[in-house]
């Protein structure tokens, strides 16, 4: 059982210091352009494919773009109006402050279930293990569609499963109890179906990090003696230190602007209580083919998310070598 | 690290509550594929179904064109996925290890490339494939799903070899590997579990897609699955169990993906480890 | 690799050469330039709308009379066509002949992007069309779009147990209905799953019945702009009547949610519900697990206040219209007028729907579900044509809210109409 690439660590060394970028050196011409080449696929598709199209969602921001406008091919400037459509909805800021509050309930959830999961999956059986992450996988992979009718029914307020199994454990207030009638409690399904489905992908990330901490090091700490505690502070963390701070990243991204399952559940009702920013995009752009509207909302959108997101973007932008971890 | 039996049990005991808790509504979703449709929301206490019928599957397989939109979901979700792990993989790497001028501008790019709701894109996008000539051809959904999970991927990537302590390179390097051999050797073999998380990742978004393949298939035989999904809702109503027992097929091929990318990347994991 | 683009370059010859040749002196375009030749009519129609037997037969017949033509027929799915129809609207190749929900049409027009009607009206058999799918159609004082077909909304019953339950005819008033559901529920009552009639809260299609019954409406029209009226007496006294409904019928269908979460003619299908209000063509989704249930279920039109009157009803349907862009318009109206010729109309009619074009519902009346609906169908009304009802439609309708928040007890009646009457009024200033 030699293993893993000669690295003798010894008992009672720190743990590897956090990668950093290569060390500088002079290179050639050739090594140069080396890391150009490699990002060259990339930043072509990510170029073409997400900046053009975005770039142009900013300049349809400030045009009037109906169904007429788009058929005829027309570009009529009108400024700022999308703007200050959206803006003078004395509805905006609230459905700004929900979707906000509601990103950062479901991060919260997804990303400290997924962690813990993550966690306990090292130290399952192999069968229970693999049973764990069959039901992740399908939790992730059943079309929403199907996630959504099905929650929709688990939740119905006289044949659901939900209620039913509520009144025979003896909970019997919630005999015909509506889960849909108020924006909260909405809000609170949509937010279960939410993270039911991301927590498998922030768990799988995470534990493919807790996967690349070599062996020996956990084998190194517990000769030390160290508590379960410490080991995972000093060998597990830092090795997914950069991919929690990631998988939290991304889900404030992705929760923020999760559209399909908001909309399936109660289109934002009731009486728009379950509303958030990408819903109100739908509604007032795109149901009603105002495409200069709906690109203002994208990009009231998107300036939020970097609001949101400052932070670590900031940390990235500070840092020395671009590293956050 | 060992711990006794009690642990053990009370742990796996976990397991299975978090298992059960998760697969509640797959079960759910599976049961009611079996059901014969009037009793798909009953008054009765139906936690196990109360009858079972075949005929919601007879149905689904029966649903035109079920082949037609499983080839062209497979082709261009395995395509997406491939496309997106290579280039994914190939800017990782310098991102993770070397420093270049221009670094942090193209990370900020991934970061909030996105930040863009595709909702909001799918006019622009439309007009770009218009041009391109490829609307009504498979490539050019392969093409916005390689772009719809490429940041990602490469992000997430960059984040494994990141993890991946730079000694072991170093190490490598010294024992007179190149750095391209070293990465192969070493890096490549450490990124398995990463790889496995993203490909099921660009899978699930691609396999998942619906108003991009809507939009951009005109022909119906150039449709994917999701939409074939969708077709079960007509303006006469919606034949739920026969989703429900789609919506199983339609699960499975990304259950079988997994399954295969996970033995073939953690066991590659773990030869490459031992090998050294 | 330089055989393989002598032989692409050859193959690309060819495929030129041969276009060239198939349009009739023309360039080397010949697919769908407008004068003579080879053409191709693009129709997009819905899925489930046209049967089969009716496109078949329609086509050929079009394809004979017009040399050269051929139909490039499409089933649409409704999921998501309003996005399908926007990119192939502003598409270079768009559809010549689309089908649009009647709800949907006034939008399309609104935005000058559907050809002129007005002139072929007559040639259409615009004599005969369906007044509410007619006004679908019209923006501005010009026509825009054509009747298609259009279906409405019954009381769907269970011949069985009005027999058992004493009940001889079908009701035709709002007194004689409420008799029936009492008598129905004496009779099977016991059963604490039985309901004499299933009415889940947000079915605003049953809702629009009862305040048209009433006399009033949900909006007034003064021109092109809409004014919500669901504060007036008559819409209260609709509203009223929906409760009453639920309350003496008891039924335990959801409040919060309309017909089709869950689908009711599944629980109609389960045998424990005497009536529901609904569709023809959910009978065959009833009894789809329910064989037994087929000789047993009939209907009657809505019954009105007014003894021996049906209740105004809401007609969905669809418009057929042809985009502004289309490069075939005038195949397209001769396409039109086929479909909305006699023959293809009674086609329709005799696959159970309302014909848009043809005041002959005669072909109704050999099924009883479909009898009912024809009877109905003389007071169709159709929602105000504004293209803000589609974006109502699509998502947040106050009608349902209203609805939910009055039946629960969340809000009183003059609550309730008011939020949604300011709801609608925002609604019908914003989506213009």
């Amino acid at each position: 059982m030699t293993t893993t690439a000669q690295v003798t660590v010894p008992a009672g060394t720190t743990p590897p210091a956090p990668p950093r970028a290569g060390r500088p050196r002079r290179a050639g011409l050739g090594e140069r352009t080396i890391p150009y080449l490699l990002l060259a696929p990339a930043v072509v598709t990510i170029l073409v494919l997400l900046g053009w199209p975005a770039l142009q969602v900013v300049g349809i921001s400030f045009r009037r773009l109906d169904l007429g406008e788009l058929v005829r091919g027309e570009v009529v400037w009108i400024g700022l109006d999308n703007y200050r459509a959206v803006l003078s909805d004395p509805e905006v800021w609230t459905v700004v402050l929900r979707t906000v509050v509601f990103t950062a309930a479901v991060v919260a959830a997804t990303v400290l279930l997924g962690l813990l999961l993550a966690i306990l999956m090292r130290h399952l059986a192999a069968g229970v293990r693999t049973a764990v992450q069959v039901c992740l996988v399908l939790a992730w992979a059943t079309p929403i569609l199907a996630t959504t009718t099905v929650f929709q029914w688990i939740f119905d307020q006289q044949y659901g499963i939900l209620n039913k199994t509520l009144v025979k454990l003896g909970f019997d207030s919630f005999a015909g109890f509506s889960w849909f009638s108020s924006g909260a409690s909405t809000m609170t399904v949509i937010g279960l179906l939410i993270v039911w489905q991301a927590v498998p992908f922030v768990c799988f990330t995470i534990y493919a990090g807790l996967l690349t901490a070599p062996r020996e090091l956990y084998e190194a700490a517990s000769m030390d003696g160290a508590s379960p505690w410490q080991a995972f502070t000093t060998v597990s963390w830092p090795s997914i230190r950069p991919l929690v701070m990631l998988a939290t990243f991304l889900s404030v991204i992705w929760d923020f602007k999760v559209f399909a399952q908001v909309w399936a559940i109660r289109q934002g009702g009731p009486d728009g209580g379950s509303t958030t920013l990408p819903v109100l995009l739908y509604l007032k752009g795109i149901a009603s083919r105002h495409f200069g509207l709906a690109s203002a909302i994208a990009v009231l959108m998107i300036l939020v998310l970097l609001v949101l997101t400052a932070r670590y973007l900031q940390l990235l932008l500070r840092s020395k070598e671009g590293d956050l971890s | 690290m060992n711990k006794t039996m009690g642990q053990r049990v009370a742990l796996n005991t976990v397991g299975v509550l978090v298992a059960v808790l998760f697969a509640f509504p797959t079960y759910w979703m599976i049961t009611s594929a079996f059901k014969p449709s009037v009793e798909l929301l009953t008054p009765d206490y139906d936690l196990i179904p109360l009858s079972v019928t075949f005929d919601n599957f007879v149905t689904a397989i029966n649903h035109p064109g079920f082949t037609v939109h499983l080839t062209n979901s497979l082709i261009v979700t395995l395509g997406a996925v491939a496309c997106s792990l290579v280039a994914g993989v190939l800017a990782a790497f310098p991102l993770a290890r070397l420093r270049f001028r221009g670094r942090k501008g193209f990370l900020l790019l991934v970061l909030i490339a996105q930040m863009a709701p595709m909702e909001a894109l799918f006019i622009p996008m439309f007009l770009l494939m218009q041009d391109a000539g490829l609307l009504n051809q498979l490539p050019s959904l392969l093409l916005v799903y390689f772009a719809m999970t490429l940041p990602f991927t490469v992000w997430t990537l960059r984040g494994f070899v990141q993890g991946i302590p730079f000694e072991l390179e170093e190490a490598a390097m010294v024992d007179g590997c190149g750095r391209f051999a070293a990465f192969r050797r070493v890096i490549l073999p450490l990124l398995g579990p990463g790889l496995v998380a993203t490909s099921v990742f660009a899978f699930i978004t691609a396999w998942n897609e619906f108003l991009y393949a809507l939009v951009f298939m005109r022909d119906s035989d150039k449709q994917t699955l999701p939409v074939w999904l969708s077709s079960f809702r007509t303006v006469f109503g919606t034949d739920w169990g026969a989703i429900m027992a789609s919506s199983v097929l339609y699960a499975l091929p990304a259950l079988v993906f997994f399954m295969i990318v996970q033995r073939k990347l953690v066991s590659g994991m773990t030869a490459g480890a031992l090998k050294g | 690799m330089k055989r393989w683009t002598k032989v692409m370059t050859g193959a690309a010859a060819i495929a030129l050469a041969t276009a060239g040749c198939a349009g009739s002196g023309g360039t080397d375009t010949g697919g769908d330039t407008a004068e003579g030749g080879d053409r191709t009519l693009t129709v997009w129609l819905m899925d489930g709308s046209a049967p089969e037997p009716l496109t078949d037969a329609l086509h050929s017949e079009f394809e004979q009379a017009h040399d050269g033509v051929t139909i490039k027929y499409e089933v649409q799915p409704w999921n998501g066509i309003q996005d399908k129809l926007t990119t192939a609207l502003a598409s270079q190749n768009p559809p010549d002949v689309i089908e649009l929900g009647n709800t949907q049409a006034p939008s399309f027009a609104a935005e000058g992007v559907l050809t002129d009607l007005s002139g072929d009206v007559d040639s259409l058999n615009g004599d005969q069309w369906l007044d509410s799918l007619k006004a679908s159609g019209e923006w501005d004082g010009k026509q825009f779009s054509t009747p298609f077909y259009a279906a409405n909304r019954e009381v769907i019953y269970r011949t069985d147990m009005f027999e058992q339950a004493g009940i001889t005819a079908p009701p035709t008033s709002r007194q004689e209905w409420l008799d029936a559901i009492a008598k129905l529920d004496a009779k099977f009552g016991s059963d604490p799953q039985f309901q004499p009639l299933y009415l889940p809260g947000q079915n605003w299609y049953a809702l629009l019945s009862f305040i048209w019954d009433e006399g009033g409406d949900i909006a007034t029209k003064d021109g092109t702009t809409f004014t919500a009226a669901l504060t007036t007496e008559e819409a209260k006294a609709g509203l009223e009547f929906y409760k009453q409904l639920v309350d003496v019928s008891g039924t335990t269908a959801p409040k919060d949610n309309d017909e089709q979460n869950p689908v009711q003619a599944g629980v109609f299908g389960q045998g424990k519900v005497a009536m529901m209000i609904g569709l023809p063509w959910e009978v065959a989704t009833a009894t789809e697990d329910a064989p037994d249930l087929k000789d047993k279920i009939s209907a009657f039109p809505i019954p009105s206040k007014n003894a021996g009157e049906t209740a105004p009803v809401f007609q969905g349907g669809s418009n057929l219209a042809i985009p502004v862009n289309s490069a075939n318009a005038d195949l397209a109206k001769e396409y039109l007028k086929l479909l909305l010729s006699e023959k293809y109309q009674t086609m329709l009619a005799e696959a159970g729907m309302v014909p848009g074009a043809s005041t002959d519902l005669s072909p109704l009346e050999a099924n009883p579900v479909s009898k009912a609906m024809a009877e109905a169908a003389k007071n169709g009304r159709a929602v105000p044509a504004t293209p803000a009802w589609a974006a109502i439609e699509a998502g947040q309708n106050p009608l349902k809210d209203m609805l939910t928040a009055y039946l629960t007890g969340a809000k009183s009646l003059d609550q309730a109409t008011a939020d949604a009457n300011a709801a609608l009024d925002a609604a019908f200033s914003s989506g213009a």
